[in-house]
């Protein structure tokens, strides 16, 4: 080992700025295998998912309508949204993954400051989750319109609509992955908090829209895939009727406002625990 | 170079008394060892010191101010508190690029410190497959990456071999004669003989004594300290 010679030329540690907590962050989330690995989920899920569905679409099984109709189309280009729920895994990752794995105390040594590294996690949770989206709506769109070019029928939803598609489901994951990274801070179990998230996105948003469908568009999984141009509860157990989306940009400020309102909680409730 | 003040020191967990009416300083210059029996309140009070529990009641500063409130956090105290504190997925380099960020440190610094501490060939290894003793020589490249005036360890000899032992005492030692502060807990009482200036003993959260090692024990060494140690500790108990 080397002789240690003191004092050595190192520069002063000042106290990290916001841009710089969120390049830390950052660069944790990118020096693991965890954040690539979902984004190869998203990857595999996404067009087996839409490959299943395009290849029921028209058989009158409870699948989805016939690709020569916009039902169909929507349902096969807009309708695997699993990235939704990955980018809300990943958020929980980044969070709870600092209980899990023991690491809280470096991460809390370097930046003293709890609120601003929570605040940091959450947006490199959207960054995250924005990826996946990108990767998600990339993949549907590219095997959904395979589909469709393969049984000749001609593309009914229009360049603009693919658009909005688009980003709703960027805006839509990215809000996903700071609300879960909210979620990793209120449950710190990792295990609880992944679990929580498809129990509460796949069974009890489903269960509640099913039997409230009043307020099933206010509900922050069916509200983000319904960004995504998914038909309300369709990314779910129970398809909607006679109940209206919301309109993009309140269904935009909804999820933000929950992913500010539970790391308002969090922040004056978990994230001030002592760390033993 | 920053001094360490602990003052009125009380945490409760519960039912539990952990740290009761503590009080000590730790002088520039010098190696303190923390000693005390399991419970006594070595960790807790390292943890306060810290920033990373709260008290119930006290102070616990470096350089006058709590950690949370340090201007410089990392240039001003490194420590190691757990072995086990870094994600098994990241390598060694890429621990410390993180913490040479979060320190506004040119990423050479990391190369540096892996030098430092013996892990250069391991740098790229994942850290989930080190034993304890690279787990706590990488703690230790990372306490020491921002050149911190104050060192805190916490059974920092843990897992170490018997020539990282005494790589780490010379480490100690040339650390607080560069004027730099270190409070290092341990239950090797004969390797902190030879390694400390002086000791604070605690017992049920309590300051059972204070002092440099040859006044406690009458100038009688490593075997002194022990004894000196136990029949303090069974005094306090009683």
């Amino acid at each position: 080992m080397t002789e240690l010679v003191f004092p050595v030329d190192a520069p002063r540690a000042r106290r990290a700025g916001f841009a710089r907590i969120v390049r830390i962050e950052l660069l944790k989330l990118t020096s693991t295998r965890l954040g690539y690995g979902l984004l190869a989920v998203v990857a595999v899920l996404t067009p087996v998912w839409t490959s299943i569905a395009a290849s029921r679409a028209g058989t009158g099984s409870g699948g989805p309508q016939p690709l020569y109709t916009v039902a169909g189309q929507t349902t096969i280009i807009a309708g695997g949204v699993w990235s939704m729920i990955i980018a809300m895994v990943l958020g929980v990752t980044i969070s709870s993954g600092e209980f899990r794995h023991h690491t809280a105390t470096n991460t809390y040594l370097a930046v003293p400051d709890r609120n601003r590294v929570l605040a940091a996690k959450a947006v490199v949770g959207a960054i995250g989750g924005a990826v996946y989206g990108v990767a998600g709506y990339l993949t549907a769109l590219a095997v959904g319109l395979s589909f469709t070019g393969a049984h000749g029928y001609r593309l009914l939803i229009g360049a603009g609509t693919l658009a909005d598609w688009g980003i709703g489901r960027i805006m839509g994951t990215a809000l996903l992955g700071a609300i879960g990274v909210v979620v990793g801070s209120l449950v710190r179990s990792q295990l609880a908090a992944v679990v929580g998230v498809f129990v509460w996105s796949l069974l009890l948003e489903s269960l509640i829209g099913g039997l409230f469908g009043a307020v099933r568009p206010y509900l922050p999984y069916s509200a983000a895939t319904t960004l995504a141009g998914t038909p309300l509860g369709e990314a779910g157990f129970s398809p909607a009727s006679g109940v209206a989306p919301l309109p993009f940009a309140a269904a935009t400020a909804l999820l933000a406002a929950i992913a500010l309102a539970g790391g308002l909680v969090a922040a004056r409730t978990t994230v001030r625990r002592d760390i033993t | 170079m920053a001094t360490i003040q602990i003052h009125g020191l009380v945490k409760r967990f519960g039912a539990v008394t952990a740290v009761n009416g503590l009080s000590f300083d730790v002088t520039p210059g010098t190696v303190t060892g923390f000693l005390g029996p399991n419970g006594a309140g070595k960790t807790t009070t390292l943890r306060i010191l810290l920033g990373l529990v709260s008290a119930d009641a006290g102070t616990a500063t470096i350089d006058g101010l709590p950690y949370r409130e340090l201007p410089e956090p990392l240039h001003q105290a490194g420590a190691v508190l757990e072995a086990a504190g870094f994600h098994p997925g990241r390598t060694a380099r890429a621990q410390l690029r993180v913490q040479a960020l979060a320190a506004h440190a040119d990423e050479s610094r990391a190369e540096d410190v892996l030098d430092l501490v013996g892990l250069t060939a391991a740098a790229d290894r994942r850290i989930g497959g080190f034993s304890l003793g690279m787990r706590q020589r990488l703690g230790l490249a990372t306490a020491l990456l921002a050149d911190p005036e104050v060192l805190i360890l916490d059974e920092p000899a843990n897992g170490l071999d018997p020539e990282g032992v005494r790589w780490l005492r010379g480490l100690l030692r040339g650390f607080a004669a560069e004027g730099g502060t270190v409070l290092v807990s341990s239950h090797l009482l004969a390797e902190v003989a030879q390694t400390v200036d002086s000791v604070v003993i605690v017992d049920g959260g309590r300051l059972v004594a204070q002092g440099p090692v040859g006044e406690l024990t009458g100038g009688a060494g490593g075997a002194g300290l022990e004894e000196t140690f136990f029949q303090l500790t069974r005094e306090a108990s009683q």
